[in-house]
């Protein structure tokens, strides 16, 4: 127990002090530990968000990605390794439990380092492909730095990514000026999975090419131009995030302020690749695209409850979340939703042209609403639909199922009973006008049947009477 | 006379007044006693097992009983039931006949008001042996009114009291609507005859009371709904129009319709319904019959009368082309499928597959009758032939009873019920009548004062009558020769001799002993298991208990989120309901067919098929029963082509039975099973790792009696959760979508190890992906 809570506060500490949504334990994994220095600025950036780094070789046996069953770190990065393999502890299908287990993953490769197959049967998993050949590297004619790869091609020199032309899309990975990507590794990413999504695309006219190659020229390429996906998002279903990151190099210290030419331009430019490195850890990480869910409520709209939208103003007589409500009630129903940025929950906006929407399903959806956003708090936004329940009786769920790419996932079910009329819930026969007709006929035949009887007995031959009459009669 | 009163000083109490009332007060005690003797026959169950509720429908009455004590009558009345045939729930309150549960509510309430607080559920095993006691009384005031001997209604009380037709439904525990529903039958019969015997309003309003009481409880009441209109109609045919008739009819019938119609489950079937269309017919036509019969009354011309008869039967026909036409228009309900069932055996199998999967409606089989009603059955004809000895009104209702319910007890198992109480009448009419003459009679006295016998003078002829010798034979033999053979003066042999009285009432008493003891062997060995628990002997002879079930549902109800929807095969819909308090996708209450044919389609389709069907109705377990291990034949690979034929009622491009069957047309679970069986979920179900439990190659359903393959079934989108101690009870946890997007199988397969294989050389166009 004493554990337990110590570990909270631990938790508690750690989240304090890291700008993550999640946690600041950071797993760095990395061969060569003096390759180290050759990314001190990229270490110091993410200390300096917060993260708390281990730095262990692949086969390392100290290395473990699960202490007690649950994730030890929040994070891993994982570096381009010499090696075939990663070694027992980072085997395929425990990178997919630490997945499962709503941790994140950044992978970085390198055209230089050949991929390992655990690495590559891993992708295949997510829906990722890479070239089949090792060395197999991206190559763009148009697009290349000029000034240390002029005659290779192989360093791409690519703006920002553009993502907002899709709708829902925001745009977490903006930067100003040319990114750089030293020999990097393209991945074809398959067409069935929603949970993917590239950040950044080669140029239209980039390729891939195996320089070991002997042949002149290629002939059956793995892939070209946007179908080659250089940096990769790959959002899993509990949101944990995994990233593919082509090329390794772009995080070294000699390319994040390197001075740079494209072959059209007249003079050289910084590269952005440290702005990039940020907004793409921060992604990963989960310091942005985080969104929460606060309170969610459901009451009946009618009545004194109608219109009320602060519900504490009737004190306890609204019954905020019922179980139960009738058929044809008018109900109300909202939801609070937060982004994390960078250190705080801040009300949540949704990208332009988009909403979010709500569901009233029993096996298929009755209603499905757009949500207004109805006020916002200093943390959140509170999004509400009134609506009238439909005329069907049954176990619904108000369902929000909010699923964009580079968002977390809003998936929020509250289950209710839909039941009929109660007997006394109808209209009286006599409000009904058109039941008059029966009515006066009901109280025609009663009357008629009590004036029956009235006359009936009214009209009774006095058999006896008569006969003492008669007998009277003779008797005088 | 004097001299025969000392004699015999008990014949005080049989004589005169004082007569009348001891027979009265050894009526009562022999009722009682009966009445005792039908509640303790009905015990084994509680005695064997224990007090607790039987089979399946009865725990859905039971669990309505509870929320009826627990939240009171409005509540229940307008119950809305969440927790069965999700998502779609159950208007329950209004689509239940509530007199049940509202019985045994005011007997519990009733109890605690007398300060004695009983618990719901022994109230509730104990209602239908209460009951068969209420029903051993109403069958005897029934034959009371149909025979002259007290002695028949007696027999009758006793034999409806043990009769194993009427047991099987009404065993302790057994608490379902019949448990009442027989007695108010018997009752509203009584109340019925009375009301036609006497002609008074009260006896046709008691009688309309009690329908309503019995349309409350059970759906059987249309039996009675129908039988009285008949019982009309056959008298008017008969020229048997009275007053009496007239005004007891237009009583039940006003008054009876009312009644039912406050059923919110029946509501306005009565007038809607072409099952009740006969009793509305029968009312107007016995107006026109009693409008004829006053006009004749006013106007006897004999034209006139055959002109009203003309007309009569015009107006008669002109209802009836018009009830047709109403059917066909569809503003009367067309004929339900369980009555079409009644007359055609083989419609239901045909086009209503749920109504034929279920076992008490198939048709009976003849030894059924034998084992049901023993010896009652061969006296029942005799019985009914004598009812057409003294005609009148209630002979010839027991005459149209016994054969529609003959009928009807012919077509479907289950209707063995209706038949019982007027065999029980019918065989007690004919044996008291055996009895009555043979010991009761006493010889015909001879007049001439010279017989031989001292005892002939006055002497009582009842009380020993039978001392006396064949006096027919002895005035023969007088007329033809005075003095003769002494062997002739008292024979041995004839109608009045001890010899033959004594042969038929040992006869008689041996036959009832055998009754008794057949009735007893069949309640205790056929119907007095629960069926919740398995009973079986272990080769030392002792009882073992096979309690697979409750430990199943007791799983469920303690490892399992309140809320966790089970589906299963609708046999055990309301067990889950009552045991395991879960909610369920269907039970045993079947009235949506196509939520029915869902699960079926679930169960017999692949897993692929069948996965988005169970995310889409929510199921969190699924639960299946399989006896292979046991021999248990009640299982579900049993019941699986009853699943397929209802799948296939409403899919029939999806689902084909075909399918199930090799290609020489036989049902296999073994090698030669068709790809189709062995890809079924539920033959996966059943088999999944039943291998485990063998030497390699050897796994055996000891059901079917066939070698299993070498290789069992293999689960991907669900896993297993539960088996019960003898497999008899398998729950599968549905699994949740896989959180990188895979299908199940991918993900199975990438668990095990196997590498997915890389895309190599494409062939065919490239397919692109698009943003």
């Amino acid at each position: 127990m004493q554990l337990r809570l110590l570990g909270l506060l631990l938790g508690l500490l750690a989240f304090v002090s890291a700008l993550s949504a999640q946690g600041g334990q950071l797993l760095v994994v990395l061969e060569e530990q003096g390759e180290r220095s050759k990314y001190s600025q990229f270490w110091s950036d993410l200390e300096a968000r917060g993260f708390h780094l281990t730095f262990r070789a692949p086969k390392d046996t100290s290395l473990a990605l699960f202490r007690h069953g649950v994730p030890a770190y929040s994070h891993l990065l994982l570096l381009p390794t010499q090696s075939k393999g990663l070694g027992p502890a980072l085997a395929p299908n425990l990178i997919v439990d630490f997945i499962n287990a709503g941790s994140n993953v950044l992978l970085a490769l390198s055209a230089e380092s050949s991929v390992p197959s655990a690495v590559s049967s891993l992708l295949l998993e997510l829906d990722i492909s890479l070239p089949p050949d090792r060395n197999s590297l991206v190559v763009d004619h148009f697009n290349y730095e000029t000034k240390q790869a002029g005659d290779k091609h192989d360093v791409l020199l690519l703006p920002s990514p553009e993502l907002a032309g899709r709708k829902g899309v925001k745009n977490f990975f903006s930067v100003d000026g040319l990114i750089a990507f030293p020999r990097a590794v393209g991945a074809v990413l398959g067409n069935a999975s929603p949970l993917l999504s590239s950040i950044l695309k080669a140029p239209s006219t980039a390729y891939t090419y195996n320089p070991k190659d002997e042949a002149e020229g290629v002939e059956d390429v793995f892939a070209t131009g946007s179908q080659l996906s250089l940096v990769t998002a790959f959002q899993a279903r509990n949101s944990a995030r995994f990233t593919v990151l082509g090329s390794v190099e772009a995080l070294q210290d000699t390319w994040f302020d390197a001075s740079v030419q494209t072959p059209g331009a007249s003079k050289a430019t910084q590269t952005s690749n440290r702005a990039f490195a940020e907004k793409l850890t921060r992604w990963t990480f989960m310091e942005s695209g985080v969104l929460r869910v606060g309170t969610v409520q459901h009451y009946l709209n009618e009545g004194i409850q109608k219109g009320v939208t602060n519900t504490t103003s009737l004190g306890a007589a609204v019954d905020v979340n019922p179980g139960i409500y009738r058929i044809k009630n008018d109900v109300h129903y909202s939801i609070e939703l937060s982004e994390w940025v960078g250190d705080h929950w801040a009300p949540f906006t949704p990208p332009q042209s988009d909403a979010v929407q709500v569901e009233f399903s029993m096996l298929s959806p009755f209603q499905r609403l757009d949500m207004r956003p109805s006020a916002t708090t200093p943390n959140s936004t509170i999004f509400t639909a009134d609506f009238k329940v439909p005329d069907q009786h049954g176990i619904f769920n108000f369902f929000v199922e909010y699923r964009r790419p580079f968002y977390t996932n809003v998936e929020e079910k509250r289950t209710v009973t839909i039941r009929h009329f109660a007997h006394d819930e109808w209209p009286r026969s006599f409000v009904i006008t058109g039941a008059y007709p029966w009515i006066s006929g009901i109280w025609v035949t009663v009357a008629g049947w009590v004036g029956f009887v009235a006359l009936w007995l009214y009209s009774k031959p006095a058999a006896a009477k008569v006969d003492l009459k008669v007998g009277g009669a003779a008797k005088r | 006379m004097a001299l025969t009163d000392s004699d015999n000083p008990a014949s005080f109490f049989f004589k005169g007044e004082t007569g009348r009332n001891t027979r009265g007060l050894l009526r009562l005690i022999i009722l009682c006693t009966i009445a005792a003797a039908a509640v303790a026959s009905r015990l084994f169950s509680v005695i064997r097992f224990e007090s607790i509720i039987h089979e399946f429908d009865p725990w859905f009455n039971f669990r309505a009983t509870k929320y009826l004590v627990q939240h009171g009558f409005y509540a229940f009345w307008d119950w809305f039931d969440d927790r069965t045939w999700h998502p779609l729930g159950r208007v329950t309150g209004g689509t239940l006949y509530p007199g049940l549960m509202v019985t045994s509510g005011s007997i519990y309430h009733l109890l605690r008001f007398l300060a004695m607080p009983i618990d719901i559920r022994n109230i509730c095993v104990l209602l239908a042996p209460a009951f068969s006691g209420l029903t051993a009384f109403a069958t005897y005031l029934f034959t009371s009114e149909m025979s002259e001997s007290p002695s028949a209604g007696l027999l009758a009380a006793v034999f409806m009291g043990i009769a194993p037709g009427y047991i099987s439904r009404s065993v302790a525990g057994s608490y379902d609507n019949e448990a009442i529903a027989i007695f108010l039958l018997v009752y509203t019969f009584y109340l019925w005859i009375k009301a036609v015997k006497v002609g008074s309003i009260m006896w046709g309003a008691l009688t309309a009371l009690f329908y309503g009481y019995m349309v409350s409880a059970w759906g059987g009441y249309v039996f009675i709904t129908n039988l009285l209109p008949l019982h009309a109609f056959v008298l008017i045919c008969m020229g048997r129009y009275s007053p009496r008739l007239y005004v007891s009819y237009t009583t039940w019938y006003a008054l009876g319709t009312l009644a039912s119609m406050q059923i919110p489950f029946v509501g306005f079937l009565p007038i809607r319904s072409s099952d009740h269309m006969a009793a509305l017919g029968v009312f107007g036509l016995i107006q026109l019959v009693a409008f004829t019969e006053f006009v004749r009354y006013q106007l006897p011309t004999k034209q006139f009368q055959t002109l009203l008869r003309a007309s009569v039967f015009l107006v008669f026909g002109g209802a009836f082309a018009g009830l047709v036409l109403l059917t066909l228009s569809g503003t009367i309900a067309p004929w339900s499928g369980r009555f079409y069932s009644l007359w055609d055996t083989g419609y239901a199998k045909i086009h209503i597959p749920i109504i034929a999967s279920v076992s008490e409606h198939q048709p009976t089989a003849w030894p059924a009758f034998f084992f049901d009603l023993n010896m009652l059955i061969w006296l029942f004809p005799a019985g009914v032939y004598m009812c057409f000895r003294s005609l009148k009104d209630e002979q010839v209702f027991i005459v149209i009873y016994a054969v529609l319910a003959s009928y009807f007890a012919g077509v479907m198992v289950r209707l063995m019920l209706t038949l019982t109480p007027v065999v029980c009448v019918a065989a007690a009419m004919a044996l008291s009548q055996i009895l009555d003459t043979f010991l009761v009679a006493s010889s015909p006295e001879d007049n001439s004062t010279d017989t031989s016998s001292s005892k002939a003078n006055g002497a009582p002829s009842t009380a020993n009558g039978s001392a006396n010798a064949n006096a027919i034979k002895d005035k023969l033999a007088a007329a033809f020769s005075p003095d003769t053979l002494r062997s002739t003066k008292s024979p041995v042999v004839g109608i009045y001799s001890y010899l033959s009285k004594s042969l038929i009432a040992g006869a008689i008493t041996a036959y009832l002993l055998l009754f008794v003891l057949h009735c007893t062997w069949v309640t205790s060995n056929a119907y007095s298991s629960p069926s919740v628990v398995l009973a079986s002997k272990l080769p030392d002879g002792s009882q073992h208990i096979i309690d697979d079930y409750r430990e199943a549902y007791y799983w469920l109800r303690q490892n399992t989120a309140p809320t966790a929807k089970v589906m299963a095969w609708w046999d055990y819909g309301y067990q889950i309901g009552g045991m395991a308090d879960r909610p369920t996708l269907v039970d045993n209450n079947t009235w949506n067919n196509t939520h029915i044919a869902t699960v079926g389609k679930a169960m017999s389709s692949r897993e692929e098929v069948s996965y988005p069907i169970m995310r889409q109705h929510e199921v969190d377990y699924v639960l299946v029963v399989f006896g292979g291990l046991l021999g248990y034949s009640g299982d579900d690979i049993n019941k699986f082509l009853w699943m397929v034929r209802i799948a296939e009622g409403i899919w029939p491009d999806e689902i084909k039975e075909r399918d199930f069957f090799t290609s020489r047309g036989e049902y296999r679970v073994d090698d030669e099973a068709t790809p189709t069986m062995r890809n079924s979920l539920m033959y996966k179900m059943s088999y999944y790792n039943y291998n485990a439990l063998f030497p390699a190659g050897q796994a055996t359903d000891r059901v079917r009696g066939s070698k299993l393959p070498a290789a069992g079934p293999e689960l991907s989108t669900v896993e297993e959760a539960f088996t019960s101690e003898n497999w008899i009870i398998r729950i599968y946890k549905v699994k949740d979508l896989d959180n990188l997007g895979r299908n199940h199988q991918e993900a199975g397969a990438f668990e095990k190890g196997n590498k997915r294989k890389k895309a190599g050389k494409r062939r065919g166009p490239r397919v692109l992906r698009v943003e």
